[in-house]
């Protein structure tokens, strides 16, 4: 039998896993050329996808930790928030190499010059100083409130990457709309408990 | 007085309704007969559904004149053209027109022209094409989207299908209608556009020679994903103009709206043609992503086909008319 201390690191091995499987699953099928026709835009795509669709994950963990109270959640919560920044990082990489072809004029003047771009941009550059901080002697350096006040940025990132899903979305709303109402359910309930709360 | 009276009916006359209902299930069942008439020979019908089908197989197997107006550029594999392009009927993503296309029912097929013209008319798709003489045009398409491909396409000039019908003097515009076919296109039962899907020339686009209507690709009949059985390419428009499986042309003396006018006048105007200096409010499009190619292109004026096109612009501010 595993010591309590044992399970949680083997329960964390195995988020660590499953947040590594569509890693290699895009590059299987990258290898063996199942991505379509335009496997460059695929790859931007699913990264971009999986990477909001995990940070909503990430938002959606307290309140699922509040509701069912299972301590696994929250031991999983930083590296998933860290898979998020990664498939996101992952995703303007793909986008620079694989959309622009490392034009860097081109990339500078679409940063500049598109919102989407700028919107998407601002999302992971806010995420940079959460990935930093995301490590239990920062948060300890920083002191919990800091730090708890810090990480709402998340919510900003959140909302900057749907509104960037938004503005490229070009006649079906459908999917961009869910994404819009799972934050703005997530939002909400944060808000509900805490005026729950604070009474 | 005469008095009316009513045939007696014997008893063992009646039809049973058992019979009866079978029969009317036997007639609701237009598929099984569908199918059946698609048989060769058109078996049940005295008029083969598949008449326009068989009729451009066996002109296609002749073999027809061809004739490269991409300036040699290297053509699009077959496969990328039929399971990578916008058909929004059959689904939003781009994979999704070649795994719905059988949802498009195109045997029998009729054409109406209308409007400001002074021979109206109906007509099934294979005396359409009796009349036209068909060739094969290679084209570069270049989607609003920001990819492009070069095909060749099989069609007529669609100035040879309105001179038959005669435009009169009034005939200042064209409105092309595709397809209405909810309970079979999965993609007309959301409201992404309203439907059907209508696009709109200037007569003078319309009538110009290089203005197709496109029943073939190729070599081979139009496949369902890419607009069967007749559809319209502008090759120097955005590809959304050049509207797929057209059941309708009317030429009008107003200027008509297209389905993605409406859907956002701030994106999508009434010329859209291709130009590079002139971006989408979203995205730029200076350059363009060649299916199959690695990196990028530079965008062309009207696609490449400024010398045949740029005359029907003259004088016009290009910006604002996009």
């Amino acid at each position: 039998m595993l010591t309590p201390a044992g399970r949680i690191l083997a329960f964390r091995l195995l988020v660590l896993v499953a947040g590594l499987l569509p890693a290699f699953w895009l590059a299987w099928q990258w290898w063996h050329g199942d991505l379509g026709v335009v496997p460059e835009e695929a790859v931007v795509h699913i990264t971009g996808r999986t990477g909001l669709i995990l940070l909503l994950t990430t938002i959606a963990f307290s309140p699922a930790f509040r509701l069912t109270g299972w301590v696994g959640i929250m031991i999983a919560r930083r590296q998933i928030g860290l898979w998020a920044f990664a498939w996101l990082l992952a995703h303007l990489l793909a986008w620079m190499g694989l959309e622009q072809y490392w034009d860097w004029p081109w990339i500078w003047h679409d940063m500049r010059d598109l919102p989407y771009v700028r919107y998407g941009v601002a999302a992971l550059l806010l995420l940079v100083p959460l990935a930093l901080t995301s490590f239990r002697r920062a948060q300890q350096a920083m002191g919990h409130t800091a730090w708890h006040w810090l990480h709402r940025l998340v919510y900003v990132a959140a909302a900057l990457g749907v509104t960037h899903v938004w503005i490229l979305t070009r006649a079906d709303y459908r999917l961009p709309s869910l994404a819009a109402a799972a934050l703005a359910a997530l939002v909400l309930f944060r808000l509900l408990d805490a005026a729950i709360h604070r009474r | 007085m005469t008095r009316y009276r009513y045939l007696a009916i014997p008893e063992s006359e009646v039809t049973p309704r058992e019979v009866f209902r079978q029969r009317r299930r036997l007639l609701k069942g237009g598929t099984a007969l569908g199918a059946a008439a698609m048989l060769p020979g058109g078996m049940l019908f005295p008029k083969n559904a598949r008449a326009w089908r068989d009729d451009l197989e066996g002109r296609l197997a002749e073999g027809l004149p061809s004739r490269d107006l991409a300036g040699d550029e290297a053509l699009t594999p077959r496969d990328d053209a039929t399971s990578y392009n916008n058909f929004y009927e059959l689904g939003t993503r781009k994979s999704d027109p070649e795994v719905y296309a059988h949802q498009l029912v195109t045997d029998p097929w009729s054409l109406t022209v209308d409007g400001e013209v002074d021979t109206p008319g109906t007509l099934a798709l294979e005396e359409v094409l009796v009349r036209e003489t068909l060739e094969e045009r290679i084209y570069r398409l270049r989607c609003v989207e920001a990819w492009s491909m070069v095909i060749p396409w099989i069609g007529f000039p669609l100035a040879d299908l309105l001179k038959r019908h005669a435009p009169t003097s009034r005939a200042r515009y064209v409105r092309f209608e595709s397809i209405h076919d909810p309970d079979n296109l999965r993609g007309q039962r959301s409201s992404i556009l309203d439907w059907p899907y209508r696009e709109v020339l200037r007569i003078d686009e319309a009538m110009h020679p290089l203005t197709l209507m496109a029943v073939g690709m190729y070599g081979e009949v139009m496949p369902n994903q890419n607009g069967a059985p007749i559809r319209l390419v502008v090759p120097w428009k955005y590809g959304f103009k050049s509207i797929k499986s057209v059941v309708r042309i009317t030429l009008t003396e107003e200027r008509p709206t297209s389905a993605w006018m409406e859907q956002n006048p701030s994106e999508y105007g009434f010329f859209a043609n291709v130009n590079p200096e002139v971006d989408h409010p979203r995205w730029s499009q200076a350059r363009e992503r060649r299916i199959g190619e690695h990196g990028k292109r530079e965008t062309l004026m009207f696609n490449g086909y400024a010398d045949e096109v740029a005359e029907l612009y003259a004088g016009m501010d290009l910006q604002e008319n996009f």
